[in-house]
């Protein structure tokens, strides 16, 4: 095979406990990470489609990408699939990704993912030292949160292990897996070579649910290492319904890389793109600094709960493989190695302080800084998912303030509402939702399907109560301004979780008040960069016409077949990637699209294109809705709730095209137009080849993208577009 | 090599009991086969042969700031990538170990294990067939012969430090250092003392470094060094009422 795998994904049926392997070669064209998991899923139980999440029959994989343990830059998460029971209406199969070391050393172990499907009797955990694949008994580990699961699976696996020395594997160890023969020949390479004496420093990396997976909330998040969430889809839940504790994964190995040389050279190409970290004036390059600087490249800035000063003494603490080090781990131990929504899920409010803080606002919103870090330690310790969690908690609050919710109420609860933003208060109320008590066994329904059983999920998503913009996930960015977000989300399975895609580079540059590039030059430089559709500046122009355009259908698309290829198979962080535009360079120009083929040829020793990539990223696409056909997608679904077309925007300031000029404008007061959205919609199923009338692929189009046996499944069903 | 011998005499270090027994090992002559008991227990140590011996002092070593550190491990891959064309940690001759798993606190959370180039290099004393030396044609950096190397593992054992920084390759059942660069074949720049090396041009955090003259040789502290850069100039905020940087802002404890 060619560089960068390891030639074997794992797969372990529960139900049976039989192990076995799977050939990457044969998956090869998808390229990795999300494009080998859709279509492992679909080959395993596409024709069984529809059925549910909590079904043991639902697959869940957990795969690496060719860039997986190398030092590619930021490119070290693991991209978890299967059906997923958060999402709404519909179990949608769904991905999320996690960050941290598992991706690296599953691929040390010589494994290019793990394929989980069927339901163990008893709780159980599965074990990988190389090539040596057991599943043990979670006996004692079942019920703990999941720090204690992951340390105490980290003792299991070795026991004898002093931190901070090495640790030896046996070949008495070394047990092959059912039906391997033998590892494969790597032509030459040392990685896959059969060991003897073989030696780590490191540590198992262990993904787990917590309590709340263990009783298949929705809510069930996957966590690795302290703060690394996959948090979107509810599969822990899975996990839990699977009697599935944990997967462990350490290894010995490497990944064998193509071409040494021209890798090392990209890496250090790729170093003119960093933040400067010896430059003290780094932040004053982002005009207003502040959170541009923060979220844009500077190391540490995903964690919000320690910008208040006395700051924490802290350092800012990197996944494998990256170079920008967005996360933090602090003396106090709190909030280590979480990010973003993970450190603003629970904001606390300090004992003496009357009242809530504003929800989600984090440190900086007035919420108790240490307490706002403890209580979101204890939503990750549960296995709560910190994107649900966050619009459950508001929506729990607004429904007390209109007298739907509380003692005697409509929804008659003992939660303890008049403590609304207490530490107390957020305790008693993850832990019922985790555990299924009380309320709490509602609440762990997930937003939707929570207000649903209440009937009040069509109302307060019309009148904006009850932001779920798309499939049960809650509004991230105004759709009605930042369009390609929602589009991007609508004609997906959840929300984007994108952010390169525009969002940053665009509206928090501008948010700054004195953004470094005009709106002219942003939208020039930025285009420039979105191979193949380069050249078109209109794709980022975010005018109530603009949103409509058939510049905006490439940009969508764009962002899709980046999404599904560059950063779902290739395994990058939406956080990092794409590239377009960088202040780190004298002309602004970022590392997109030189870098990802420059990177993706280095390590596999292939040749292709940015554009090439994209075409797989469509073809990914395309067999990923090929899959929601199956479960039931049709056009007519694909609809946002009433409160974007009623509603109106506050706005969020992107640079716009009116008037024969460009500018930066908030879009405040816009709603969205129903008939150019669907207008929209028609436009976009026709580029990406899809039937206007269902949305469905056509055969054309499945039979382009190497296809057919996906469109001879679709034609069964009479769902071929 | 008029220069290394001169820069050999500029470098050369007396290695007197008392490095011995802080820590840096035990010293005989250079060459020499006597096995001496590894100072794994690093207060446990035999008494050193009588007499004052030298080993010139490598002209170059890898010091680090544990706390700039951010775990990101690109050191780790691009030695194993330099060295032996693709990424393994445990080829890797620079090991940075992260907390089992990720639960201590900074700033314990992350130990950064770069070779030493110890003045009293145990691993050359050890070695019985002068395949770990010092090689005095590129700065006395103290490196591994492959050819020579037998797989004894004595340097491995007799590496004073934990975990060692001698580095057994399973596939080639022999050992490697740090070489500081001199021998990678897939580094396209120079290395060695006057060189660059792949571990500290990757690291994104500046918390590698480069330098020439020999770090004091007890424990950690000689090579756990503030490479944080100074503050900025005396005067006003650039922008007041922004964010501080916590990186750069966080007191170090």
């Amino acid at each position: 095979m060619a560089g960068g795998y390891t030639g074997k994904i794992l797969r372990v049926n529960l139900t049976t406990k039989t192990i076995s392997r799977i050939d990457t070669e044969q998956y090869e064209a998808f390229g990795g990470g999300h494009g080998m998991g859709s279509a492992i899923f679909f080959d395993l139980v596409g024709d069984q489609l529809p059925f549910g999440g909590f079904d043991p029959r639902n697959v869940i994989t957990i795969m690496t990408s060719p860039f997986s343990g190398t030092f590619v830059p930021s490119s070290g998460r693991s991209e978890v699939q299967g059906l997923g029971p958060m999402l709404y209406p519909i179990e949608w199969f769904g991905h999320s990704s996690f960050g941290g070391r598992f991706t690296a050393q599953l691929k040390y172990a010589g494994w290019d993912g793990v394929v989980v499907d069927g339901a163990s009797s008893d709780p159980v955990w599965i074990n990988i030292v190389d090539d040596k694949v057991t599943i043990e008994s979670a006996k004692g580990i079942w019920g703990m949160n999941t720090w204690d699961a992951q340390q105490e699976i980290s003792r299991r696996v070795m026991p004898n292990l002093r931190y901070g020395e090495w640790a030896e594997f046996t070949d008495s160890e070394l047990v092959l897996p059912a039906n391997s023969s033998h590892i494969p020949d790597h032509s030459g390479s040392m990685a896959y070579w059969f060991a003897q004496n073989r030696y780590t420093t490191q540590v198992p990396a262990v993904v787990c649910c917590g309590p709340a997976g263990e009783t298949k909330s929705r809510l069930g998040c996957l966590v690795h290492g302290p703060g690394s969430q996959a948090s979107l889809c509810g599969f822990g839940g899975v996990f839990g319904s699977k009697n599935l504790k944990a997967i462990s994964a350490i290894g010995t190995g490497g990944v064998p890389i193509a071409d040494p040389k021209a890798f090392m050279e990209a890496r250090l190409w790729f170093r003119q793109f960093l933040w400067d970290v010896d430059d003290p004036y780094q932040a004053d390059k982002y005009e207003g600094r502040g959170l541009y600087a923060l979220i844009s490249g500077q190391p540490s800035g995903g964690n919000v709960l320690n910008g208040q000063v006395p700051l924490i003494p802290a350092r800012a603490a990197a996944c494998l493989s990256c170079p920008r080090g967005c996360r933090m781990r602090l003396a106090t131990g709190e909030s280590n190695e979480a990010v973003c929504a993970g450190t603003m899920a629970v904001n606390v409010r300090a004992p003496q302080a009357a009242g809530a803080p504003a929800p989600g606002a984090g440190g900086f919103g007035g919420g108790d800084a240490k307490l706002s870090r403890e209580g979101n330690d204890l939503m990750t310790q549960l296995g709560l998912s910190h994107w649900q969690f966050m619009p459950l908690q508001r929506y729990v609050a607004s429904l007390y303030q209109r007298g739907l919710l509380g003692k005697g109420k409509k929804i008659d609860t003992d939660l303890p509402m008049d403590d609304v933003g207490s530490m107390g208060y957020y305790d008693t109320l993850m832990r019922k939702i985790a555990a299924r008590v009380g309320i709490g066994n509602d609440l762990s329904e997930a937003c939707a399907r929570f207000a649903e059983k209440y009937g009040m999920l069509q109302d307060d998503l019309n009148n904006g109560n009850l932001q779920l913009t798309y499939w049960g996930t809650s509004e991230h960015y105004d759709t009605r301004v930042e369009t390609e977000w929602g589009f991007g989300s609508l004609f997906g399975e959840r929300d984007l979780m994108q952010h390169m895609m525009a969002n940053y580079p665009l509206h928090w540059m501008a948010e700054t008040g004195s953004p470094y590039l005009t709106a002219e030059a942003v939208a020039k430089l930025y285009t420039d960069a979105m191979v193949p559709y380069n050249g078109d500046p209109f794709m980022v122009d975010y005018s109530e016409t603009g949103n409509y355009s058939d510049s905006k259908v490439k940009q969508v698309a764009w962002v899709k077949h980046y999404e599904k290829f560059w950063t779902g198979a290739g395994g990058f962080c939406g956080w990092r990637w794409p590239m377009c535009i960088t202040n780190n360079t004298p002309d602004h120009r970022g590392p997109t699209p030189e870098a990802e083929p420059k990177f993706w040829n280095a390590v596999t020793g292939k040749n292709i294109t940015f554009a090439e990539g994209m075409v797989t990223g469509h073809k990914i696409y395309t067999l990923d809705r090929s899959i929601w056909v199956l479960q039931g997608r049709h056009r007519d679904m694909e609809k946002f709730p009433d409160y974007v077309y009623n509603e109106k925007s506050k706005g969020n300031i992107m640079p716009m095209y009116q008037n024969g000029k460009w500018s930066y404008e908030t879009g405040e007061g816009r709603t969205l137009d129903r008939a150019k959205v669907e207008e929209f919609k028609t436009k976009f199923y026709k580029f990406e080849g899809y039937n206007p009338d269902n949305g469905y692929p056509t055969r054309d189009t499945l039979e382009k993208a190497g296809l057919r046996k996906v469109a001879d499944l679709l034609q069964s069903r009479n769902r071929l577009g | 090599m008029a220069e290394s011998t001169k820069a050999d005499e500029k470098n050369e270090k007396k290695v007197l009991r008392r490095d011995f027994l802080t820590g840096s090992g035990a010293a005989i002559a250079v060459g020499a086969l006597a096995v001496v008991t590894p100072a794994a227990a690093a207060v446990d140590v035999p008494t050193p042969t009588e007499g004052e011996v030298t080993y010139p002092a490598s002209m170059g070593y890898i010091v680090y700031d544990s706390r700039l550190c951010f775990g990101c491990q690109s050191c780790m891959y691009a030695c194993s990538m330099a060295h032996q064309g693709e990424a393994n940690p445990t080829l890797s001759r620079i090991q940075i170990v992260k907390d089992a798993p990720s639960f201590t606190t900074y700033p314990h959370d992350i130990v950064m294990n770069p070779c030493r180039q110890c003045v009293s290099p145990l691993c050359v004393q050890n070695c019985p067939t002068g395949a770990a030396h010092i090689d005095t044609e590129h700065g006395n950096v103290r490196v591994i012969d492959q050819k020579k190397c037998i797989g004894c593992k004595r340097c491995i054992q007799y590496c004073p430090q934990r975990p060692h920084r001698t580095v057994w390759n399973p596939y080639l059942q022999k050992s490697s250092k740090c070489d500081l660069c001199l021998d990678a074949p897939y580094w396209s720049k120079k290395g060695g003392p006057d060189g660059e090396q792949a571990c500290v041009s990757i690291c994104p955090a500046h918390a590698l470094k480069l330098v020439h003259e020999p770090p004091p040789q007890m424990d950690e502290v000689g090579y756990d060094v503030n490479l944080a850069p100074p503050p900025p100039p005396p005067g006003p905020p650039r922008r007041p009422g922004t964010p501080p940087a916590a990186t750069q802002s966080a007191p170090k404890v």
